[in-house]
C-alpha cells in the first residue's frame, strides 16, 4: 500500500467523482426511463431541469479527468522512485496485475467521456433533443465503467508492495520478455512502419473521399498501429538507444515531457476521426471533425517521424 | 473560430464577482488560507526531503554494522582488511563516530573522529581535515558546525569545550574553527575531532570502530557485494544507501500523508462552508439570473458564466495562496509550521530550509483545491440557472 | 405572426390557491402591427406578454410565433427564441444597476461570444437611435427613470428583434417622457417591427398608428 500525498489526492478526487457520478447516474436512469419530448406536463419539465444538472456533472467529471489522467501518470512516475527496480511509470503499472488494465480502462473512459460530450453538444443543438435518451443511456453504462476504474485504481495502489522488487521498463518492453508485448518485437520493423505510414496515407485519402465510416475505422486501427510502432520503433529514436522501448519514460523531464504532446496529438486526432463515423451531425460539423482529425494525426506522424530523420541527419546511420 | 475565449463573458464574470463583494471576499480568504497552508506544508516537506536526500547522497554506498541482541556493537578494525579482499570493493574505512548529549542545552551533537592520514569517506570531511588542525593527544582541537558553534556560544564555551568522559572526568578540547558543509542538516550538529581524542572521550579501544563503510567502484555491483558481505557477516546489519533513501522517503510520505488525512477533514469542511455560502442565493442574485434568461441567455450560458466566475475566483485565490506560501516558507522560514515536521528540532540545532521548486507540488495543490471548489458550486449554480425567469423578475 | 390559441394560464400559489391569469384566450397579431393590451393591473395582460416571450408556458393552449409552437420549447430554446426574436421592455426595466449603460445594453450579446468590432457597431447603432450614447459609461443606478428606460429599450433592440414587447412602459414616467416614449414606438413601427404594449395609460388608446386596442378583463378579452 502506498499512501503518498499524490495518491491521497487521487483518492479524494475519486471519492468526489463517485459521489457526483452516482447522483448523475440516478438522474440518468430517471431520464432514460421517463423522457418524453412531446409531453408538456410538470414531470417532463422537472426532468428537463435535471438533465442540465446531470450534463453539468458529467462535463465537470470529464474536464477534471483529462488533466487528472496526466497527473495520474505523473504520480506513477514519482512512485517509481519508491519501488526498487522501477525507473518510470511502466514499472509501477507492471508492479501489480491490475496496472495494465487500469491504464487501458482509463484511456477507454477518456474516449467514451469525450464521445459523450460530443453527443451532448449535438443533442443540445436541436429543439427536440433527439439524443437525450441515448446519451443518458450511454452514461448509465459509462457510470459502471467509471466506478470500475475508481475501484481498480484503489485496488492497484493498495496492492503495490514497496518491498517487492519490480521490473523496470527496460525488462518489460524488450524482445526477451515473455509477455504479449514481446510479440510486437518479433514482427519486422519495416512491416510495422509500412502499416503505420500506409494507414496514415489511407486516412489522408479517405479524408478526400469523405467516407466517414471507413475513415473512423481506419482511425481506430491507427490507434493500435501507432502505439505498436511507438514502442517498437519510434521510442528507440526518442531515447537514442536501440534497446529502450518504454512508452512511459519519455513522459519524464529528461525527455522534455514530449510524451504528453505525443499522446495528446494521437488522442485528439483519432478521437475526432472516430467521431466522424459515430456521430450523426451537420455536414459543417462533420467536415470540421475531419479536419481536426487529419491535422492532429498529421502532427503526430510528423512529430514522430522527425526523431529518426533528425537522428539520421546527425549521425548518418539508423539505429 | 467558435471556440475562442469569450472576453465579454469573462468581463461579466469579473464584474459579477466584484458585485458580490462580501461573498467573494469570504470565499477567497478561506480559499487562500487553505491553499497557503497546504502549499506551505508541501514546500517544507520537500525542502526537508531534499536536505535529507543530499545528506544521504553524501553517504557511502554500503555501511556494515555489527549487531548483538539487536543492538549495535563496535566492530573490529581488523575486519577492514578482510572486506578489502572482497572483489568489487574499492575501499573500506573504519569509522568512529557517535552522539554526545550536551545536557545544559538539551541537544545532541554528532561527533566524528578522523585520522589525518587515512582516506576520508566523504569529501566534505576531507575538506575539514585539510582546513583544520586537530591537535595532539594532550592538546586536542576540534572543528565544529555552525549550529554547534551557536549553542556553545550561548553556554559561554567560547574557546573550548569540556566533554564528560565515560569515567566521569572532564576532557577539555579547544575550538579550532567553524566549518560549512554541503547541507545544513549534516553540518549543523557536527563536531570533528581526531580519532585519538574520540577514543579517549568515549573509552573506545584502538582495535574497535563504530562501523565500517565500503565503497564500490561500479554501482551496479553493489547488490553482489552486499550478498557476499551477508555471507561473511550473517549477524551484522548491512545498510545500502538506496535502502536508506527509500526509508527516508517513506517517513516523509508518511508524515505528509498524515497531514493530508487531517487535510481531508478540512477540505470537507471547506466544501460545506463554500456550499453553504454559495447556495444561499440572495434575491438580488436570483433576479439577476432571471433578467439574463429573460433577455436570451440559455441555461448553458448561465452555467458557463458561473463556471467562469468560480474558476476565476478559485484560480486567483490559488495563485495568491501559493505565492504567500512561497514567501512564508522560503523568506520567513515557515515559523511554527515547520516545527511540526522537523520533529527533532528540540534535539538538533536548527537549520535553514533550502529553496526547492517542484512543479508537481503546484499541481497537487491545484487538484486539491480548484476542483473541489468547483464541485461545491455545481448544485447552487444549477439551481439558479434553472430558475423560472418569469417568477423571479416580477 | 403571433397567435394565441385557446391559451389558459393558471398560477398555482400553493396546493389550494390558484389564480387564473388567462382564461381561454385567442388572439392574433399580424407582422408590423402595433397592438395595445388595455387593462387594469392583474387583468392578465402581463401574462400575455410572458407567453409571447416564452417566459412562461400556457397551462393549456398554444402560442405560435412565426409558425413555430413556442409554447413547447425547452428552457434553452425558449432563451434562444427570445434572443433572436424578442425585445422585451420590462416595467421595472430589469437592468443590472451596478453595470454601466454600455455593459447593460451588450448583455444579450454576451453569450454569443461576439466579435468586438461587430458588437461595438451594434451598440453604437442602438445607443444613437435611443439617445443614450452620451451616457455610455455611466453606471445605470445613477441614471434617471427616463434614461433607464431608454437603456432598456436599447438593450431590447440590440439583436434587432422582430417583436418588441413593452410592459407598462409609462408607469414610472412623467407626461413629457411618456410622449417621447410614444415617439420611440412610432419610430420602431416605421422599422416594421411588431409591437405589443401592455398598459393602462390612456395616452395609448387613441393613437393613430396603433392598429388595435385589445381590452383584457379578468383574463378574458372583452
Amino acid at each position: 500500500m502506498i499512501l503518498s500525498p499524490e495518491v491521497l489526492t487521487l483518492f479524494i478526487l475519486n471519492a468526489l467523482f463517485s459521489f457526483f457520478a452516482t447522483i448523475a447516474f440516478i438522474l440518468s436512469v430517471k431520464i432514460f426511463l421517463k423522457w418524453d419530448t412531446d409531453s408538456t406536463c410538470q414531470a417532463q419539465y422537472r426532468l428537463e431541469k435535471q438533465s442540465f444538472l446531470t450534463a453539468t456533472i458529467i462535463k465537470y467529471i470529464f474536464i477534471i479527468k483529462v488533466p487528472l489522467f496526466l497527473f495520474f501518470i505523473f504520480t506513477l512516475d514519482k512512485i517509481s522512485g519508491l519501488l526498487t527496480g522501477a525507473m518510470c511509470a511502466a514499472g509501477v503499472v507492471n508492479a501489480t496485475t491490475y496496472g495494465t488494465y487500469l491504464v487501458l480502462l482509463k484511456i477507454l473512459n477518456l474516449y467514451l467521456f469525450a464521445y459523450w460530450l460530443a453527443l451532448h453538444n449535438e443533442d443540445m443543438k436541436h429543439e427536440h433533443q433527439p439524443y437525450t435518451k441515448i446519451k443518458f443511456g450511454i452514461y448509465i453504462a459509462l457510470f459502471f465503467l467509471l466506478i470500475s476504474e475508481i475501484i481498480l485504481e484503489g485496488v492497484m495502489f493498495k496492492a503495490i508492495d514497496i518491498e517487492k522488487v519490480v521490473d523496470c521498463c527496460g525488462a518489460i518492453y524488450s524482445s526477451s520478455a515473455g509477455s504479449y508485448i514481446s510479440v510486437i518485437f518479433r514482427v519486422k520493423a519495416s512491416l510495422l512502419l509500412t502499416l503505420f505510414y500506409g494507414n496514415f496515407l489511407l486516412i489522408t485519402i479517405l479524408y478526400f473521399l469523405k467516407n466517414k465510416y471507413i475513415f473512423a475505422l481506419s482511425n481506430a486501427f491507427f490507434i493500435i498501429i501507432s502505439l505498436i510502432t511507438l514502442i517498437s520503433f519510434f521510442g528507440t529514436y526518442i531515447y537514442q538507444l536501440p534497446t529502450h522501448h518504454c512508452p512511459f519514460c519519455f513522459l519524464q523531464k529528461d525527455y522534455y515531457y514530449v510524451g504528453y504532446f505525443i499522446y495528446v496529438f494521437l488522442f485528439i486526432g483519432t478521437f475526432y476521426g472516430l467521431l466522424t463515423g459515430l456521430l450523426r451531425t451537420s455536414e459543417n460539423e462533420i467536415s470540421k471533425n475531419y479536419k481536426i482529425s487529419l491535422l492532429f494525426n498529421f502532427l503526430y506522424v510528423i512529430f514522430l517521424t522527425s526523431y529518426p530523420v533528425l537522428f539520421y541527419i546527425k549521425n548518418g546511420v539508423w539505429l | 473560430m467558435k471556440n475562442k475565449i469569450n472576453i465579454y463573458l469573462i468581463e461579466f464574470a469579473i464584474n459579477a464577482i466584484l458585485r458580490q463583494k462580501y461573498k467573494s471576499l469570504f470565499v477567497s480568504i478561506v480559499f487562500i488560507l487553505l491553499t497557503f497552508l497546504l502549499t506551505s506544508v508541501f514546500f517544507i516537506t520537500n525542502s526537508i526531503k531534499y536536505e535529507l536526500n543530499s545528506t544521504v547522497d553524501a553517504l557511502p554506498e554500503i555501511v556494515i554494522q555489527k549487531t548483538e541482541a539487536g543492538r549495535q556493537q563496535n566492530i573490529d578494525v581488523a575486519e577492514v582488511d578482510k572486506i578489502l579482499a572482497v572483489k568489487g570493493v574499492s575501499d573500506a574505512i573504519a569509522r568512529v563516530w557517535g552522539y554526545y548529549y550536551f545536557e545544559n542545552a538539551g541537544v545532541n551533537f554528532s561527533i566524528v573522529g578522523v585520522d589525518k592520514f587515512e582516506n576520508q569517506y566523504k569529501s566534505s570531511l576531507a575538506k575539514i581535515v585539510d582546513t583544520f588542525d586537530l591537535g595532539e593527544a594532550d592538546s586536542p582541537l576540534m572543528a565544529i558546525g555552525k549550529g554547534v558553534h551557536a549553542i556553545m556560544q550561548k553556554n559561554y564555551y567560547k574557546e573550548y569545550f569540556n566533554f564528560i568522559k565515560s569515567d566521569g572526568t572532564l576532557k577539555k578540547v579547544t575550538i579550532a574553527g567553524v566549518f560549512d558543509a554541503d547541507t545544513q542538516l549534516e553540518s549543523n550538529d557536527m563536531i570533528v575531532i581526531s580519532k585519538e581524542t574520540f577514543r579517549e572521550i568515549f573509552n573506545m579501544p584502538q582495535t574497535k570502530a563504530t562501523d565500517i563503510v565500503i565503497k564500490v567502484a561500479n554501482s551496479s555491483e553493489i547488490a553482489t557485494v552486499v550478498s557476499k558481505l551477508r555471507l561473511m557477516y550473517p549477524n551484522s546489519s548491512i545498510v545500502t544507501k538506496e535502502s536508506l533513501k527509500v526509508s527516508y522517503q517513506n517517513i516523509f510520505n508518511y508524515k505528509s500523508g498524515l497531514f493530508l488525512a487531517l487535510f481531508i477533514i478540512s477540505l470537507f469542511t471547506f466544501f460545506i462552508v463554500i456550499y453553504d455560502k454559495v447556495s444561499g442565493l440572495s434575491s438580488e442574485e436570483k433576479r439577476e439570473v432571471g433578467i439574463l434568461k429573460a433577455i436570451g441567455w440559455r441555461v448553458d450560458d448561465v452555467l458557463r458564466e458561473k463556471f467562469y466566475e468560480s474558476f476565476i475566483i478559485s484560480f486567483f485565490s490559488y495563485i495568491v495562496g501559493v505565492g504567500l506560501a512561497m514567501a512564508f516558507v522560503y523568506i520567513f522560514q515557515a515559523p511554527v509550521l515547520r516545527d511540526i515536521f522537523v520533529g527533532y528540532s528540540e534535539l538538533k540545532p536548527s537549520f535553514e530550509l533550502p529553496f526547492v521548486f517542484d512543479i508537481q507540488t503546484l499541481f497537487l495543490v491545484f487538484f486539491l483545491s480548484v476542483p473541489i471548489y468547483i464541485a461545491a458550486i455545481i448544485f447552487p449554480s444549477w439551481r439558479v440557472a434553472t430558475l423560472e425567469a418569469d417568477e423571479v423578475i416580477r | 405572426m403571433i397567435e394565441l390559441k385557446n391559451s389558459t394560464k393558471i398560477y398555482e400559489l400553493n396546493r389550494v390557491d390558484k389564480v387564473v391569469a388567462l382564461n381561454d384566450i385567442s388572439l392574433s397579431i399580424k407582422e408590423g402591427e402595433v397592438v395595445v393590451l388595455k387593462g387594469a393591473s392583474g387583468s392578465g395582460k402581463s401574462s400575455i406578454l410572458s407567453l409571447i416571450a416564452a417566459l412562461s408556458k400556457p397551462t393549456s393552449g398554444e402560442v405560435i410565433v412565426d409558425g413555430k409552437k413556442i409554447s413547447k420549447l425547452s428552457d434553452n430554446f425558449a432563451s434562444v427564441y427570445r434572443r433572436d426574436n424578442i425585445g422585451f421592455v420590462f416595467q421595472k426595466y430589469n437592468l443590472i444597476p451596478s453595470l454601466s449603460v454600455r455593459d447593460n445594453i451588450l448583455l444579450p450579446l454576451v453569450p454569443l461570444n461576439p466579435d468586438a468590432k461587430d458588437a461595438e457597431e451594434k451598440l453604437a447603432l442602438v445607443m444613437d437611435m435611443f439617445h443614450i450614447a452620451h451616457k455610455a459609461d455611466a453606471i445605470v443606478k445613477n441614471l434617471s427613470g427616463g434614461e433607464q428606460q431608454r437603456v432598456a429599450i436599447a438593450r431590447a433592440n440590440i439583436n434587432n428583434p422582430k417583436i418588441i414587447l413593452a410592459d407598462e412602459p409609462t408607469a414610472n414616467l412623467d407626461e413629457k417622457l411618456s410622449l417621447s416614449f410614444i415617439e420611440i414606438v412610432k419610430s420602431l413601427k416605421a422599422l416594421n417591427k411588431t409591437i405589443v404594449i401592455a398598459t393602462h395609460d390612456p395616452l395609448f388608446f387613441n393613437l393613430d398608428f396603433v392598429d388595435s386596442v385589445v381590452e383584457i378583463h379578468n383574463g378574458i378579452i372583452s
